[in-house]
């Protein structure tokens, strides 16, 4: 038993270690994403825009007149090291202001910790509709839920003159909440809904959905997952001859490595996205986009990566923003600015609108929704 | 009846897969009683040495998979010279957990290496499929399907027909006779490990390009592995590939009419319920219980 | 001697919060003692039965699930067009319960796989528990599926003339954990060490003989299944209530492979061994992080498992005991003996 007794003084140790090391000139942003594990790879992404937004402030003088610094944490993708994380960086390392957690069950995990000791976290990718609305005001997020996705899509579904759709998603939060919130949108607007087909996380082979898919009456599916099995299912549903319509949802579709990967499959396929890095003149907000691409570009990283990478891009800006109104680098008032803060992100206007219970509100922007369709390997935007 | 004749096919396809899947592990399973958690990390292996020998070599795709099975050969001899011999006699948790760390380890040196983002692989094949009246199959996955029959029968007449096949089954039956009678053990549990693993790879660099490469995708693949093997019986090659074709069927049939959120719980159900009812798999040779 | 030793670890243990001030750590322990929690239970089957389960973390999650609900409250469809609904109970109702439920789909899975051992019992556990993850995962309506069960209340715990205590601080929790633990520990000593503890550690050496002077086996190996599961669905309850959100990634395989680390590194068939194990691979990761990339992190996590294990093969706690006892008298070294017909036996 021994053993117990010597690790105690030697977390002790490390702890004051950590502490220590803590430079009072700069201004720290926790960063909490999935770096190892299933969603490593977007995590990553997310990651490196986030360096690329943080080094930009800097070049530019930082805030506060301070530099900022971000602190990153890599959460494994397990809601368990989430929260572990949370923790991490605002008591160790006193951070007094979070970006994550990627996943929506990493994010569900970290929010009791952002309740516990009242610090606000930016939330850059996920998509489950209870992280805004269960009444937890320490919550701002720049993605869009599936709701708002569905919301947007309702004024392109005339002119897609669709009739009868079926649904094939992953099955998890995000992939439950599109299909909820899509039927919803689709029985209103007169639209049938066929079958609701899943596939597990992971899950390489899909042709035995496909298949049934391919027997149904539907003449558009609505595929919601990420781009790995996207490429995979486009695969398996040309070699399976089914000719349907198909249109992507999320935004993570990076079309740019679905037709490197999926090939002549990918043609005429429809997405519905959040960002445009093929048009930067197109966005909200071109300057910034070029900005952004060009220094993407530059460090080398995959042109596919930008539809995921673009959420840390914004997230930081987002955080950073917030601090300069706050005026100090404080929990409370970082939070407080965050209701006032209004900018030109990448794929819209960064305003926060209340969402969830009165009283305890969490903070909601409205990012744009743009469809493109793939044609002879080129990625065309869908005039309507 | 145009969707069922699908569903048939792709159980087809599907199944050979498996097999192939499940051969390698059966072997090592049975012959060395070792719980192999590296299998899906050779299969993963497998799928980017494919990937670099394609695609950063520039070699041509049929000469990259017979150099894929090389690499899980002497990738697999070495895990089993390292981590396995001087363990030899300990116990099968041991062994296992031992098995378990170089799955961790290897895994996340993948990561590190080729990153999280999935890779892909051309292949020569045409990408319109092969349509066949109402149903169509892709011919890639036409090829995979006579590569993997053809390492399933040359699997089987290396062990029924060859002295090393003999000495293997010999330890099989009983490692301490097999070891009296003039059989070195030691090398026949490096062979089968390294058999056994480069069938793995063999699996990985035939469905690399079929599917998608990432570093974490031997672990789906792994616990089918698993399964099927546990269907055949331990040690029983013919009973594996039965096993793949059972398990393909139940996930194409369980997907098509009950519910694709169920589609893996069906390979779960029926282990669960073979096992009830027959303890020692399907096709079960001698393996001692207890 | 072994009392004092297990008294004095548990002053050191209820001492931490004392000088410990910082709440990740704090944090890092209280996960970690929960999860130690679930390797003593799985030790019981692993070490005292021999029976390797790689499904546990199904009881665990079984226990989280059942314990949020009981205290969140349901309202899900059966068949036959009957429907349940609940209204929240008290989550210590809800703690009750857990350990009850486990309890009984440990009895069914105890029935059902001890008919098969060795490594068809490894693969029949980790079925059952990819079944209850698809399940967990599928019926949306009951366990809200991927959607993940959300604002799991704290602990309640009344006491008698004070009012009741919601255990909301990394204190309270740290408390609550190590009272279980001691309580789960002190529970599996005496049945060890009980007549029943001895039919089960017979079995493990020699079933033939032990059938042979009147064990049940049946009924042996099924009550360590029912009081295994049953501690489990307790580390699982308590899991739940302190994270405060599950979702069916709670019955991810690492999470069993975790609890299995924690025995055989700690010694499997050694009360203590789950505690030291687990203690060495719960804040390993601590450690690591700050000191080197995330990927190479895992890769030293890996690392360090296979080193323990070709330096200790039998676990820290067993190799250790057995160094010093040797050390102490070399005249007396029996023990070894046993052990070494006993991996002869297991290899044939």
């Amino acid at each position: 038993m021994t053993w117990t007794f010597r690790l105690a003084p030697a977390i002790a140790l490390a702890a004051a270690l950590l502490g220590g090391t803590a430079d009072a000139q700069t201004i720290k942003i926790g960063v909490n994403e999935p770096l190892t594990g299933a969603f490593a790879a977007s995590g990553t992404y997310v990651v490196n825009g986030a360096k690329i937004a943080a080094d930009e402030i800097n070049a530019k003088g930082g805030i506060l007149g301070k530099k900022i610094e971000l602190v990153i944490e890599d959460n494994k993708s397990n809601p368990t090291e989430a929260a572990a994380v949370a923790e991490k960086l605002i008591t160790s390392d006193k951070v007094p202001v979070l970006m994550g957690a990627w996943g929506s069950s990493l994010t569900l995990a970290v929010m009791p910790k952002l309740m516990e000791y009242e610090v606000p976290m930016v939330v850059e990718t996920s998509s489950s509709g209870k992280i805004t609305t269960t009444g937890n005001p320490y919550v701002f997020r720049i993605s869009p839920p599936s709701a708002i996705e569905a919301a947007a899509f309702k004024g392109i579904v005339d002119k897609l003159e669709l009739k009868k759709v079926d649904f094939l998603i992953i099955n998890n939060d995000w992939g439950r909440g599109t299909a909820e919130d899509f039927s919803k949108m689709m029985k209103e607007k007169g639209i049938t809904v066929g079958v609701v087909e899943t596939m597990d996380q992971g899950a390489q082979d899909m042709s035995a959905q496909l298949s049934k898919l391919k027997g149904t009456d539907s003449e558009t599916i609505i595929v919601t997952t990420a781009v790995d099995q996207l490429t995979l299912i486009f695969k398996q549903a040309a070699a399976l001859g089914l000719k349907k319509r198909i249109i992507t949802t999320g935004g993570s579709q990076n079309p740019d490595q679905i037709i490197a990967q999926a090939g002549a499959a990918a043609n005429g396929t429809m997405h519905l996205t959040t960002f445009l890095p093929w048009f930067p003149d197109k966005t909200p907000n071109p300057e910034a986009t070029n900005y952004f691409i060009a220094e993407w570009k530059k460090r080398g990283f995959d042109f596919a990566g930008c539809t995921e990478s673009f959420r840390g891009y914004d997230g930081i800006r987002t955080v950073a923003a917030a601090i300069e109104k706050a005026g100090k680098a404080e929990p409370a008032a970082i939070k407080a600015a965050m209701w006032d803060i209004n900018i030109k992100g990448l794929n819209g206007d960064i305003v926060f609108r209340k969402s969830g219970p009165a009283g305890k509100e969490s903070g909601q922007s409205q990012p744009n929704v743009y469809l493109i369709e793939i044609t002879d390997g080129k990625i065309g935007m869908k005039t309507l | 009846m145009s969707e069922f004749l699908q569903h048939l096919i792709n159980m087809l396809v599907l199944g050979g897969t498996y097999a192939l899947l499940g051969i390698g592990l059966t072997l090592i399973f049975g012959i060395m009683n070792v719980v192999n958690f590296t299998h899906g990390v050779l299969y993963t292996f497998g799928a980017y040495i494919m990937f670099i020998v394609v695609h950063q070599l520039g070699v041509n795709f049929f000469l990259a998979l017979p150099l894929a099975v090389v690499a899980g050969w002497l990738l697999g001899a070495a895990i089993e010279l390292i981590l396995l011999r001087p363990l030899r006699g300990s116990d099968i948790d041991t062994t296992m957990l031992v098995m378990i760390g170089a799955w961790i380890a290897m895994q996340s040196g993948a990561l590190w290496i080729w990153g999280g983002v999935a890779k892909s692989v051309t292949t020569p094949f045409p990408e319109a499929p092969l349509v066949l009246g109402p149903v169509s199959v892709s011919w890639l996955r036409l090829f995979v399907l006579a590569a993997a029959a053809m390492l399933i029968v040359v699997t089987y007449l290396l062990i029924n027909r060859t002295k090393l096949g003999c000495a293997m089954r010999a330890t099989f039956q009983d490692h301490d006779t097999a070891s009296l009678m003039g059989v070195n053990v030691d090398m026949i549990y490096t062979s089968t490990f390294a058999i056994g693993s480069s069938l793995a790879a063999a699996a990985g660099a035939l469905l690399g390009p079929v599917y998608v490469i990432f570093p974490q995708m031997g672990d789906l693949a792994a616990v089918k592995a698993f399964a099927i093997v546990i269907l055949g019986g331990l040690g029983n090659i013919t009973g594996a590939v039965i096993g793949g074709f059972i398990l393909a069927l139940a996930e194409e049939l369980g997907a098509g009419y009950v519910s694709s959120g169920y589609r893996d719980a069906m390979g779960f159900l029926i282990i669960i319920a073979v096992l009830i009812f027959k303890p020692t798999g399907l096709f079960a040779r001698s393996e001692r219980v207890g | 001697m072994r009392t004092v030793v297990a008294i004095l670890t548990v002053v050191a243990f209820a001492s931490v919060p004392l000088w410990l001030r910082d709440p990740y750590l704090m944090n890092a322990l209280i996960t970690t003692g929960i999860f130690i929690i679930g390797a003593m239970s799985l030790n019981l089957l692993l070490g005292f039965t021999g029976q390797l389960s790689l499904g546990h973390i199904a009881f665990f999650g079984i226990g989280a699930y059942v314990s949020a609900l009981t205290s969140l409250g349901f309202d899900a469809g059966l068949p036959f067009g009957f429907r349940i609904v609940h209204e929240p109970w008290p989550p210590i109702i809800g703690f009750v319960l857990a350990i009850v439920v486990a309890g009984l789909c440990g009895y069914l899975v105890g029935l059902l796989s001890f008919r098969v051992r060795g490594a068809y019992f490894v693969i029949v556990t980790i079925s059952f528990a990819e079944v209850v993850r698809l399940v967990a995962l599928n019926w949306v309506e009951l366990t809200q599926g991927p959607l993940a069960l959300t604002n799991i209340p704290s602990i309640t715990i009344g006491m008698p003339g004070l009012g009741d205590l919601t255990l909301r601080t990394k204190l309270q929790n740290y408390y609550l954990v190590l009272a279980v633990a001691v309580i789960a520990y002190v529970l599996i000593s005496r049945l060890v060490h009980s007549h029943f503890g001895r039919a089960m550690r017979g079995l493990m050496e020699n079933e033939t003989l032990a059938v042979s002077v009147g064990i049940d086996v049946t009924k042996t190996l099924t009550l360590a299944a029912v009081i295994s599961a049953g501690i489990a669905g307790a580390a699982g309850s308590l899991y739940a209530h302190y994270i405060r959100i599950i979702d069916p990634e709670v019955f991810a395989f690492i999470n069993t492979v975790t609890m299995v680390i924690m025995v055989i590194t700690g010694g499997k068939g050694s009360l203590a061994g789950p505690v030291v194990g687990g203690m060495i691979f719960g804040l390993l990761p601590v450690f690591l992080r700050p000191v080197m990339a995330p990927e190479a992190q895992w890769i030293a996590y890996g690392g360090v498992l296979i080193v323990i294990l070709f330096v200790l093969p039998r676990g820290i706690v067993p190799s250790l005991a057995q160094r010093f006892a040797k050390r102490r008298s070399r005249v007396e070294a029996v023990a070894p003996v046993a052990f070494v017909k006993r991996d002869a036996k297991e290899h044939a």
